[in-house]
Order: C-alpha cells, then sequence, then structure tokens
C-alpha cells in the first residue's frame, strides 16, 4: 500500500512537471538538489516570488512522520487552515468548509489541488494523533495534516496572520482563517469567519490552478 | 627607540581593528538572569488565566543595536534592506540608514536598531543563539522596579515612564546602554523603544475597535479598559494595543527588540 501510494505520489509529481511556470523575470533556475526517493523526480528549484509563503524554511511533520517542508507543495492549488484537533466548535466547522470547497471543485482541479491541515496545538497533536485525525474524518491522501515546531508554526501563523493563544482548559483562541495558496505559493485569497463565501473561495482556487 | 613607534602604531592600529571586526562580527549584548515570576495579562478573555507562571530566563541588559544589526546584516546578505523579502519585512525596513551596511547619522551603531520587522527580528536573535522573549516573560522584567522587584510602587520609574510616553519619537535615538539599570541590571525596557515579543500574534484583535492599521503614533490608543487587571498601567495598555495591530512584516520608526535565552546551559543547545 505503501509503495503504491509513494507511485502515486512520483506520478503526480511528474505529472506536474510539465506545465511548471517558468517566467524568467521572477525566477532563475538553480542547481537541483539530489532526489530524496527511488523515483522523484527533482523537486520544482527555481527560486520562489517575493510573495511566495515557500520562503519560510519552518519544517513540520506530517502524520506520517515525515519531514515535510511547505515549499513541497509547490506547483498546486491550496487550501491551507490552522486548527487543533481537539477544537469542539470552529474547527469541525472549517474542515467541514473545506471539504465543502472540496466538493465544489472541478475535478480537473479536485486532482491537483492539496487540503492542508496545520495545528498550533504541538503537545498533543502529534502525528500519531494528526493520523488518528485523519482516519476519524476520512480525509483522503490529498489532505496534509501538520505538526510543526513553536517556530514553524509561529511563523507560518505570522505569515497568515492568524493569531492563537492557549486557554485555560488546554484550548486555544484563534483566528478563522481559511488561506488559498497558488502554485508559487503566494496568498490570493482568504476567507475570514465561519460562515459563507465557499463559492469565492472555490473561484479563488480555480484561478490558483492557473497561475 | 624612536625608529620602533610606527610599528608599534602600526600594531595599535591592527589590535584596533582587529576589535573593530570583532565587534561587527557578533551579538555582542550581554544576558542578566531574571528569576522565575508570575505574569498577570492586562486584558484577558473569560478564557485566559489570570496569572502565567513564568520560569528564569535570560534577557538581554539592553536593545539591540545598529552595531549588532549591521553585523547580522553583514553576516546575512539576505536581510540587508535591498535584498530583503518583502515578504518578510515592509517598505520602510531599515530605511533610516544610509545604505545596506551603512548605518549613518540617523542610526548611531551604539543606538538601538529600529524599522525591523518580526521576521528580521527573530532571524537575528537565531543567528545570535538566541530567540525573542515571550510576552510574558517580557512583561514579567518590564514589571521590576529601579531598586526593587516589583516596580508597581516605583514611584521614580513610573515618572520616568510617563515622561517617556508624552515624548515624540526622537529623530536619533540615544545610546541603547544610556537608560538607568533597573533591579534586574536591565536597560531601557521603558524608556527607549517598543519592542517586539515572540508571540506578539496571540494578541487577540477581538478587544481592538479600530480598523486603522496605521502604525507608530495612531495606534496608540488606550481605550478598551474594560476587563483589565490594572486599569492604572498606561503604558501596558499601549504595549497591548501595539502588538494587536502589528503584522510580522511591518517595521516602524519606534519600534526595536532585544533578545532572550533559556537558562539552561548552553550544551544544551545543538
Amino acid at each position: 500500500m505503501k509503495t503504491v501510494a509513494l507511485f502515486l505520489l512520483c506520478s503526480t509529481a511528474f505529472a506536474l512537471a510539465p506545465d511548471a511556470p517558468a517566467d524568467p523575470s521572477r525566477r532563475q533556475t538553480v542547481t537541483a538538489k539530489p532526489d530524496t526517493c527511488c523515483c522523484a523526480p527533482p523537486i520544482p528549484t527555481a527560486a520562489y516570488s517575493a510573495k511566495s509563503l515557500y520562503q519560510a524554511e519552518g519544517s513540520f511533520t506530517d502524520d506520517a512522520g515525515r519531514v515535510f517542508r511547505l515549499g513541497e507543495l509547490r506547483g498546486r492549488p491550496v487550501v491551507l487552515t490552522m486548527f487543533f484537533a481537539s477544537c469542539g466548535y470552529a474547527c469541525p466547522l472549517l474542515v467541514a468548509d473545506m471539504q465543502a470547497i472540496r466538493a465544489k471543485l472541478p475535478p480537473a482541479i479536485r486532482g491537483r489541488a492539496a487540503f492542508v491541515l496545520v495545528s498550533f496545538d504541538l503537545a498533543r497533536d502529534t502525528p500519531p494523533a494528526l493520523a488518528a485525525y485523519r482516519e476519524q474524518h476520512g480525509l483522503g491522501r490529498d489532505w496534509m495534516l501538520l505538526h510543526g515546531t513553536d517556530d514553524s508554526v509561529r511563523e507560518l501563523a505570522a505569515l497568515l496572520g492568524v493569531s492563537y493563544k492557549p486557554e485555560t482548559g488546554g484550548g486555544f483562541s484563534h483566528s478563522n482563517l481559511i488561506t488559498i495558496l497558488n502554485r508559487e505559493g503566494e496568498i490570493i485569497h482568504q476567507r475570514a469567519g465561519l460562515r459563507g463565501g465557499l463559492d469565492e473561495t472555490v473561484a479563488a482556487l480555480t484561478l490558483a490552478n492557473r497561475e | 627607540m624612536s625608529f620602533r613607534m610606527p610599528i608599534v602604531r602600526c600594531g595599535l592600529t591592527a589590535l584596533a581593528l582587529a576589535s573593530a571586526v570583532k565587534v561587527l562580527a557578533e551579538d555582542t549584548a550581554a544576558l542578566r538572569l531574571i528569576p522565575a515570576g508570575t505574569y498577570e495579562p492586562l486584558l484577558r478573555s473569560s478564557q485566559d488565566p489570570a496569572r502565567i507562571p513564568v520560569a528564569a530566563f535570560l534577557l538581554d541588559e539592553r536593545p539591540v543595536t545598529n552595531a549588532d544589526f549591521l553585523a547580522f546584516v553583514t553576516a546575512n546578505p539576505k536581510w540587508r534592506r535591498s535584498l530583503v523579502s518583502r515578504l518578510f519585512a515592509d517598505t520602510s525596513y531599515l530605511q533610516h540608514w544610509s545604505a545596506d551596511l551603512e548605518p549613518g547619522p540617523a542610526a548611531p551603531l551604539r543606538a538601538p536598531v529600529v524599522q525591523v520587522s518580526w521576521f528580521a527580528a527573530r532571524a537575528y536573535a537565531r543567528w545570535a543563539g538566541k530567540r525573542l522573549p515571550t510576552t510574558a516573560e517580557w512583561e514579567l522584567a518590564a514589571a521590576a522596579g529601579y531598586d526593587r522587584p516589583d516596580g508597581r510602587n516605583d514611584a521614580a520609574l513610573k515618572r520616568d515612564l510617563y515622561a517617556w510616553l508624552a515624548r515624540p519619537v526622537p529623530a536619533v535615538f540615544a545610546d541603547a546602554t544610556s537608560l538607568r539599570p533597573d533591579f534586574h541590571g536591565i536597560r531601557g525596557l521603558h524608556g527607549l523603544v517598543w519592542e517586539w515579543v515572540d508571540d506578539f500574534n496571540t494578541a487577540m484583535v477581538t478587544g481592538e475597535s479600530r480598523a486603522d492599521t496605521t502604525l507608530d503614533r495612531n495606534l496608540f490608543c488606550g481605550a478598551g479598559s474594560a476587563g483589565a487587571s490594572d486599569t492604572t498601567d498606561y503604558a501596558a495598555f499601549m504595549r497591548a494595543a501595539l502588538r494587536a495591530s502589528l503584522k510580522a512584516d511591518n517595521t516602524t520608526t519606534s519600534l526595536g527588540f532585544r533578545c532572550a535565552r533559556d537558562t539552561a546551559p548552553l550544551n544544551a543547545f545543538p
């Protein structure tokens, strides 16, 4: 199963490679890094644009325990939300909205888009806890559940404009924000709050896929 | 004897140069111990704890200076004014400096560096082997008086603090070490520049009604004191308002930073 997943991942990346953006005014090619996986194509190595969040160097771990850098999402339209798994009110609504957005996408875009949940609950949302969350919510392979360090999580929150603060009960008060990144990792749309705005977000994702 | 003088002088010049280079190659602020204590947040919702325990930590005795920051941008070209990514610093980043590697007359070497973003302050701290203090740590340190650990009733400190708040931002800042040290030997927590904290973005904007996020003087409004723990602490309101209105790429003419470190031994850090 793992091999199949790996193969699919790799073939997706291959499929993305031909239409990688190549605007010479904004990007310059640098030498490719050695591959980390047997069949991996080179990760796109052109410099990131000035507004790309992928310039951030913070490191995350996915729910399979693999080290993950946001730059790996380059080339895909991204729906990104910061949350915590034990959140009883806002976060389930945010995840439900992300699922609704996913359902509304044209299949071609849905096949490329990445749905990313980054937790600010460093203590409890370990990779195994996030794996359990994935299981419970039936989140497919196009969902990424990320655990970070205090450094990488706070930096990402600062980049997105997300405020969060631990509360006495072990929870967090936090901004409710769904962010759309284009293929270069630039913020092109944010939905603030918990209601509505899904169609606008879907439209932004369609645009994100083109940019 | 006389023929040796030039050599001696050369030696001295070389020594002076070497020490200048040394100053320019590292972060030079000394750390002081802030003993463990309790931070009582000024503004809090019903969900927030009234008292937050803070472990002992080390804090720079003064804000980071232009000389320190020059060393940092010299060693890290991507943080120079002309090269910095707009993602990490807005257009007024280090604009008061004469050039990329030249602070110039508006930014004396020994004065605190200002017009730096949170991203830049954090990158500096990482480079220096330190980190930014948290809000709780900063506020705990800043609660000290000149001659006692709890400055709430230190009349001299209050007088200096409010005199500072009443003064406009100077065109050129005084030396970072020019202010009177407090009980812990820390200088300039009040009276020089505002300072970034690592978790500035814990400040919820819900208590803040101002839509205008323009920085500097027009954000310092002390309104919204309902639910505050100490309604006389006007300066703390201003700090809370400032933090709530900042974005991480913002830079302002009166906002600098200082670094902190855990009290754990150095070799605990990889």
